[in-house]
């Protein structure tokens, strides 16, 4: 009986001590993988360039993602230039690169009503990746221009290398939606 | 209806006169149902290593004579039941009562713990060592899939999650061998880390009554318990195999144990090995799962007053997700919907898994002892640790898919002390207190921020329940008091992130109130009702982020109040007669702050593209339903068994269904026994030779409104199996064979608790064979 209640004191004990102490502060983890920041640069033959750009911070969490508007001029050439980036991290860190070295499991994929897109550059397969475009805009209006990056598309389905996105498949790992004017 | 059956021998020796000389002794006794109580005649009796044996008679009675002195084993067989090995030292005429307890699934077995002989009073279902070794190739949750109430949370083929009455997860708890199981409980896609092989019962409690079991339960609890090491002297084993050729998977099971004079053990090891499983028609591509698994036993006992009990086991295991079912964002969800087959299918099988997939091991220990202080009283400690590690590998950019995305490391230690006092006029007294901590860390490897947050939580309960039964009638009264403390370090989702402590102390109280009585002699009626709390859940509190699965925003909430649940059953069991049993259960359980993820109206938007929203909400809730189930003889060698589940669940505040309750669904099954072994030599017979049709039918979820889903529940669906088996006996050895085949006309069909019915089919036509060798 007395080491039953030795046993029993020392059980209430440890429940008691383990009861005071505090939880280790968790290690906040890198989040090297995180996009935060997508910016398109458009340069057209001639003229100043143009950025669109979307930036979260904080990744999925609470806080409001920002995006801007520009005005494109219509019937006109621009090279398109994409850039991703995670700020969360300082300096901040080039998701651009990662997506190079594995150009054959990524391909952005661009869908506007004004704006008529091309690829302009190739992974070793030969299919395209999107880092690199050619614009053409069309007649003045407003309307938008959607960007998604998709992770493992299969790009040999109907369409994909011409930049339908219907057949793609894969994850997607980015899809922002800008609005534009056209005049 | 006697498929399903477990022997449950309670021996009590009788000495009726000492004798000198050797081979004129005797035994005899009776065999007798434990559940109805009635006489089981044709129960084969056989004294192996003298080759004497006979059955019983009508009245269940059995006469051995002309038996010589010394130690032998004792084998009895029953139609449909598991053989049964008694060893017994001879040295006088020995009078046995024999109990073969049919555990089918309602009627009301009793428990193998400590309290064998209080007869329970509350709604159970029980599935028995033979199931377990008919059915190698399912995991814990597959196993009770078929019995009335329960159902399954699936995420594909190999991660499956129980569900009794509608509640799951935090709602349920799993005690394994005595002790809450631990791990990641909240997640609808974390399957219960038990290795069935290692267990020997498997007991669904569907009422009220889980008083006595910790964890934060709502009245349901899944119980799974291995049985007490025989007290057999030679080492017994068994060797289990099965193909299934829907995954074409292997799984292999060797259990050996011995009763030596000064320490009793078994030893369990299982290996499983399966690949891409297969839809009607296409493979599920990275679908596959590795198993392996580990336990020992060891018992002791001094003087048959202290019994100490050692349990350790080791379950890892990887499992491969649905690589078309990974999805980034709301758009992939909705392309994946309108599809006829899932992204990424392959048309080869193949055994690799790669992510998506989930690497869990769960390692616990256990010690367990009981002092039995007089006839009246008796208290038992049990002390328990049980390490649950968690990982979750996504499809990731960079070569990081080798890095899990989730990491979960939890540590918790259980202890618990029991007391039960027999007071007089056939009162009995229970009390007990238990105390869980649990250590809840993420590991960093991941660079993602986590899921839920990193915590300590302690939590002590105690409790009294006071029990009577006489005269066919049963009453049980108990009360329950937790506390809870939480203390959490939550990472900030916003940016720069910090960290922000919180701290929460919940009290509970459970009661519970069950009066069982005979209406008459073949008529019995037994009413539960109970009270219970469940604090709300760190994933309801803290989530914050992506559900991948299913594409949506899941935002916790830390103002979550207690959940609290009056559930009330109802259960009339009628047996006629042993060729007749009908058992129906009705039951209501009334939640006060049900917890729920309530869809908000607007979008959240993210880089990924805009996500529906869901925050953690409360409202008053209901669930009902209906258990009914029957077994009947046919013919002399036909047996059937049918069993209906009906459930509605309800919203009340928002007037609306709940969500994520399941289906109604119909089973039933027509089986042949044939009753008579055939000889093949002198010492050699085929025996239990039986064939079984079986179907079962899940209807529509058709209590949802279009609304609170992506997508239509899917349609009713209907599948046929079949199953052979039957049992070589030799002298020493016997050896038990299965075929079987599941979804036997290849039916394509989506469940609509299964969360890759968003994505793919469920499994085709499957056809399993097994082997049982047992020593």
């Amino acid at each position: 009986m007395k080491t039953k209640k030795s046993l029993l004191t020392s059980l209430a004990l440890a429940a008691l001590i383990f009861s005071s102490c505090e939880k280790d502060n968790p290690v906040i983890p890198n989040e090297e993988e995180l996009i935060t920041t997508v910016k398109y640069t458009l340069t057209p033959t001639e003229g100043e360039a143009v950025t669109l750009s979307f930036i979260d911070l904080d990744g999925d969490g609470a806080g409001e993602p920002t995006k801007n508007q520009v005005t494109l001029k219509a019937n006109q050439t621009y090279t398109g230039s994409l850039e991703l980036l995670n700020e969360s991290e300082t300096p901040a860190e080039s998701i651009t690169e990662e997506i190079e070295e594995e150009s054959e499991e990524h391909q952005f994929f661009f869908e506007s009503e004004l704006v008529s897109f091309e690829y302009k550059d190739n992974d070793a397969d030969g299919d395209p990746v999107g880092l690199n475009t050619l614009l053409t805009t069309g007649e003045a209006g407003t309307g938008t221009i959607k960007i998604t990056l998709r992770h493992e598309p299969n790009k040999s389905a109907e369409g994909v290398s011409s930049g339908n996105i219907t057949n793609a498949g894969g994850e997607t790992d980015i899809e922002v939606t800008f609005n534009i004017h056209v005049e | 209806m006697l498929n399903k059956t477990t022997l449950f021998i309670i021996l009590f020796g009788a000495i009726l006169s000492i004798k000198a000389q050797d081979c004129t002794y005797s035994i005899q006794g009776r065999v007798l149902d434990h559940g109805t109580q009635f006489p089981l005649c044709h129960v084969n009796i056989l004294v192996n290593e003298q080759s004497k044996g006979t059955s019983t008679d009508e009245q269940g009675n059995f006469h051995i004579g002309n038996l010589c002195a010394g130690e032998f084993h004792v084998l009895f067989s029953h139609i449909g039941c598991q053989q049964k090995k008694i060893h017994l030292n001879l040295d006088k005429d020995t009078t046995l009562s024999i109990n073969l307890s049919h555990t089918t699934s309602f009627l009301g077995t009793i428990d193998l713990d400590a309290e064998r002989n209080h007869a329970q009073n509350h709604s159970q279902v029980s599935i028995n060592r033979k199931s377990i070794e008919d059915n190698p190739t399912k995991n814990i949750s597959g196993l009770i899939e078929n019995e009335t109430g329960v159902h399954l949370i699936k995420n594909g083929s190999g991660i499956s999650k129980p569900v009794v009455h509608g509640l799951y997860g935090n709602r349920l708890t799993i005690i394994n061998n005595g002790i809450v199981q631990s791990g990641q409980q909240w997640g609808s896609d974390h399957g219960p880390e038990i290795d069935p092989f290692s267990s020997n019962k498997i007991t669904v409690i569907k009422g009220t009554s889980a008083i006595k079991y910790g964890g934060g339960n709502l009245g349901s609890v899944l119980l799974i318990e291995s049985k007490k090491i025989l007290p057999e002297p030679h080492l017994h084993g068994q060797i289990n195999y099965a193909y299934e050729s829907n995954g074409r998977g292997n799984n292999l099971n060797i259990q050996l144990e011995k009763h030596a004079s000064n320490l009793a053990w078994r030893i369990n090891g299982t290996l499983k090995k399966s690949g891409d499983k297969k839809s009607s028609s296409y493979f599920l591509n990275n679908t596959g799962s590795n198993e392996a698994n580990f336990s020992v036993q060891l018992e002791k006992s001094w003087n048959d007053q202290l019994f100490i009990d050692f349990y350790g086991s080791s379950f890892n295991t990887q499992l491969g997700v649905l690589r078309g079912a990974h999805i980034g964002n709301l758009t992939d969800l909705e392309e994946a919907l309108i599809r006829d087959i899932p992204f990424y299918t392959e048309t080869k099988f193949s055994y690799d898994i790669d992510a998506p997939k989930q690497k869990v091991s769960h390692h616990l220990a256990k010690i367990d002892a009981t002092y039995i202080i007089n006839d009246e009283q008796q208290v038992q400690l049990i002390l328990g640790v049980q390490s649950n590690h968690r990982k979750e590998y996504d499809v990731r950019r960079s070569g990081r898919s080798d890095i899990p995305a989730l990491s979960l490391l939890q540590n918790t230690f259980n202890s618990e002390i029991k007391y039960s006092y027999e007071l007089k006029q056939n009162w009995k007294l229970r009390m007990g207190n238990q105390t869980i901590i649990t250590d809840n860390t993420n590991q960093p490897e991941t660079g993602i921020l986590p899921l839920i947050p990193d915590y300590i939580s302690v939590k002590s309960g105690l409790y009294t329940t006071l029990s009577r039964r006489k005269n066919q009638q049963h009453f049980n009264l108990g009360v329950r008091y937790d506390n809870e403390q939480q203390k959490i370090a939550n990472i900030s989702t916003g940016f720069p992130k910090k960290i922000i402590r919180h701290q929460n102390n919940y009290d509970n109280i459970s009661l519970l109130a069950s009066y069982k009585f005979n209406l008459s002699k073949k008529q019995t009626l037994s009413i539960n009702t109970g009270f219970a709390s469940r604090n709300p859940g760190i994933n309801e509190l803290f989530s914050n982020g992506v559900h991948q699965g299913v594409s949506s925003f899941e935002e916790g909430n830390v103002n979550l109040n207690t959940e609290k649940a009056i559930k009330n059953t109802f259960e009339y069991q009628w047996l006629p007669n042993t060729n007749f049993t009908f058992n129906a259960l009705l039951y209501h359980q009334y939640f006060k702050d049900y917890i729920f993820l309530k869809p908000q109206d607007e979008m959240k938007l993210t880089i990924r593209g805009a996500f529906p929203f869901y925050r953690y909400e409360q409202t008053n809730a209901s669930i009902s339903g209906i258990d009914l189930s029957t077994q009947f003889t046919l013919a002399h060698s036909l047996f059937g068994k049918l069993k209906y589940s009906y459930l509605h669940g309800e919203d009340i505040t928002n007037k609306k269904p709940l969500v994520y309750t399941p289906p109604n669904s119909l089973y039933w099954s027509l089986k042949y026994q044939r009753n008579h072994s055939i000889k093949l030599s002198k010492n050699t017979s085929a025996e239990a030779l039986e064939i079984e049709i079986n179907n079962k039918i899940v209807f529509k979820q058709n209590n949802l409104l279009e609304e609170q889903d992506f997508t239509a529940p899917p349609n009713t669906y209907s599948l046929f199996g079949m199953r052979a088996s039957t049992r070589l006996t030799f002298p020493e050895y016997q050896i038990s064979c299965f075929a079987k085949v599941e979804n036997l006309f290849n039916t394509p069909y989506r469940d609509y608790l299964n969360k890759q019915r968003y994505f793919s089919d469920d499994i085709g036509i499957s056809i399993s064979l097994g082997m049982n060798f047992k020593f």
